[in-house]
């Protein structure tokens, strides 16, 4: 009824920012109809994702990496511990494997050693040939926390969150993701005029890195274990 | 049920009759767990189920619905036909039509139902499969983000015992029902 009000304000018309996102529309021209399709998001819960993934028949696990990790204390933070801690807050099933990751711009929000101790953990649980979504800041600062991403259509992203840049952005370009994340390379990128470059990666197939990862993951399944944590004893 | 004291003791409410195929009346019963109480156990029943307190074990209730209200506290896999989620909940739920996840909820846990609603602000960790459960005595999905659920202890029943007209919600098999 808001057409009756009279009273719209600019702001209500106006739509929300967003951008053309070529790795979202890759990732989702890959999934092929009706495949049980595994979609790892470390962004938050969003309704308007979740019921796009699930219409292409995609199983979608959450993480919200973000606001899990910014609640953990200090201590759990420190490097050496960042294995343990992604064990917990992202507990793989055995078997557990994923076709497409969306980590949005979670990875600005993280250390170099804490995208790397996640990478580790979760290169392992990502399929050959699955595709990545990374969004990197190229400016000097950004916001508070995470931008909420909304998948709009197959090739569309709107965002929103807080704007006021606050905290010193890393500034991840293709060698420092080709060097966090030595299990995939990149495929293309993209930079927004909102400052943010886009990158498509996909999973190298089975590396050596990666076979020694895959059979750590198979014997950790095995013992009940964490190859990861063995693999520093 | 919404007035009720918390001192007050857990019983069912009547709900409008519903008519059962071949003409026989039978009266729907909805049961709340009080903010007060905690149930260490399993819950079984046949009627609609709120939950305002604590409940650890399991919750099965295929055939009606569950709410968690925004005091419940879930330390368990819960199957219903209807799940909605305003409180906090560490478990698998699997639901033969519908989940909600209110922005006040807080899930741990795997989501499994033909459709599947989560507010905006709602705090989830797990994994959403909007697939339909085959049957009634599927498992649910592997627990991927929980502790495995503490084991069950001492007696207590929760409601009336089941009638003829099929009401009532069990704790079982051995649940322990404790007021704070």
């Amino acid at each position: 009824m808001r057409w009756f009000s009279g009273s719209r304000s600019t702001a209500e018309v106006a739509p929300p920012p967003g951008h053309r996102s070529p790795a979202l529309k890759a990732i989702l021209d890959d999934i092929p109809p009706g495949s049980r399709h595994a979609v790892l998001d470390l962004g938050p819960p969003l309704a308007g994702n979740i019921k796009m993934l699930s219409a292409l028949s995609c199983r979608v696990r959450i993480a919200d990496l973000h606001r899990s990790l910014s609640a953990e204390p200090a201590e759990s933070r420190r490097p050496e511990a960042m294995g343990a801690l992604f064990e917990r807050l992202l507990p793989l099933a055995p078997g557990e494997r994923f076709d497409a990751l969306l980590a949005w711009d979670t990875f600005d929000y993280m250390r170099p050693d804490q995208v790397s101790s996640l990478m580790v953990w979760l290169t392992p649980a990502c399929r050959e040939d699955s595709l990545a979504l990374v969004l990197a800041s190229t400016r000097p600062q950004i916001p508070a926390r995470p931008l909420h991403y909304r998948i709009v259509d197959r090739e569309s992203l709107a965002y929103d969150g807080p704007s006021e840049p606050v905290r010193p952005c890393p500034r991840y370009g293709p060698h420092d993701l080709a060097r966090l994340m030595p299990g995939f390379s990149v495929q293309r990128s993209l930079l927004l005029r909102s400052g943010f470059q886009e990158f498509l990666l996909a999973r190298r197939a089975d590396t050596g890195a990666a076979r020694g990862q895959e059979a750590g993951v198979a014997a950790s399944a095995a013992t009940g274990r964490s190859w990861f944590r063995r693999g520093r004893l | 049920m919404w007035n009720k004291r918390e001192d007050e003791p857990v019983r069912p409410t009547a709900a409008p009759a519903a008519a059962a195929p071949g003409g026989v009346t039978v009266r729907r019963e909805t049961a709340a767990i009080g903010p007060s109480i905690s149930i260490v156990g399993d819950v079984t029943g046949e009627e609609d189920l709120t939950i305002l307190g604590k409940v650890q074990g399991k919750v099965e209730l295929p055939q009606h619905s569950v709410t968690v209200g925004e005091s419940g506290r879930v330390d368990a896999d819960i199957r219903a036909k209807i799940v909605s989620v305003a409180g906090e909940v560490h478990g698998n739920l699997l639901a033969g039509e519908q989940i909600l996840i209110r922005k006040t909820a807080t899930m741990l846990g795997n989501l499994t139902a033909p459709r599947v609603g989560l507010e905006d602000g709602c705090r989830f960790r797990g994994t959403v499969d909007m697939e339909t459960p085959p049957e009634k005595n599927r498992p649910a999905a592997p627990a991927t983000a929980r502790a495995p659920v503490p084991s069950t202890k001492p007696a207590g029943t929760v409601g009336p015992p089941t009638d003829s007209t099929g009401g009532g919600v069990t704790a079982k098999p051995e649940g322990s029902l404790t007021r704070p």
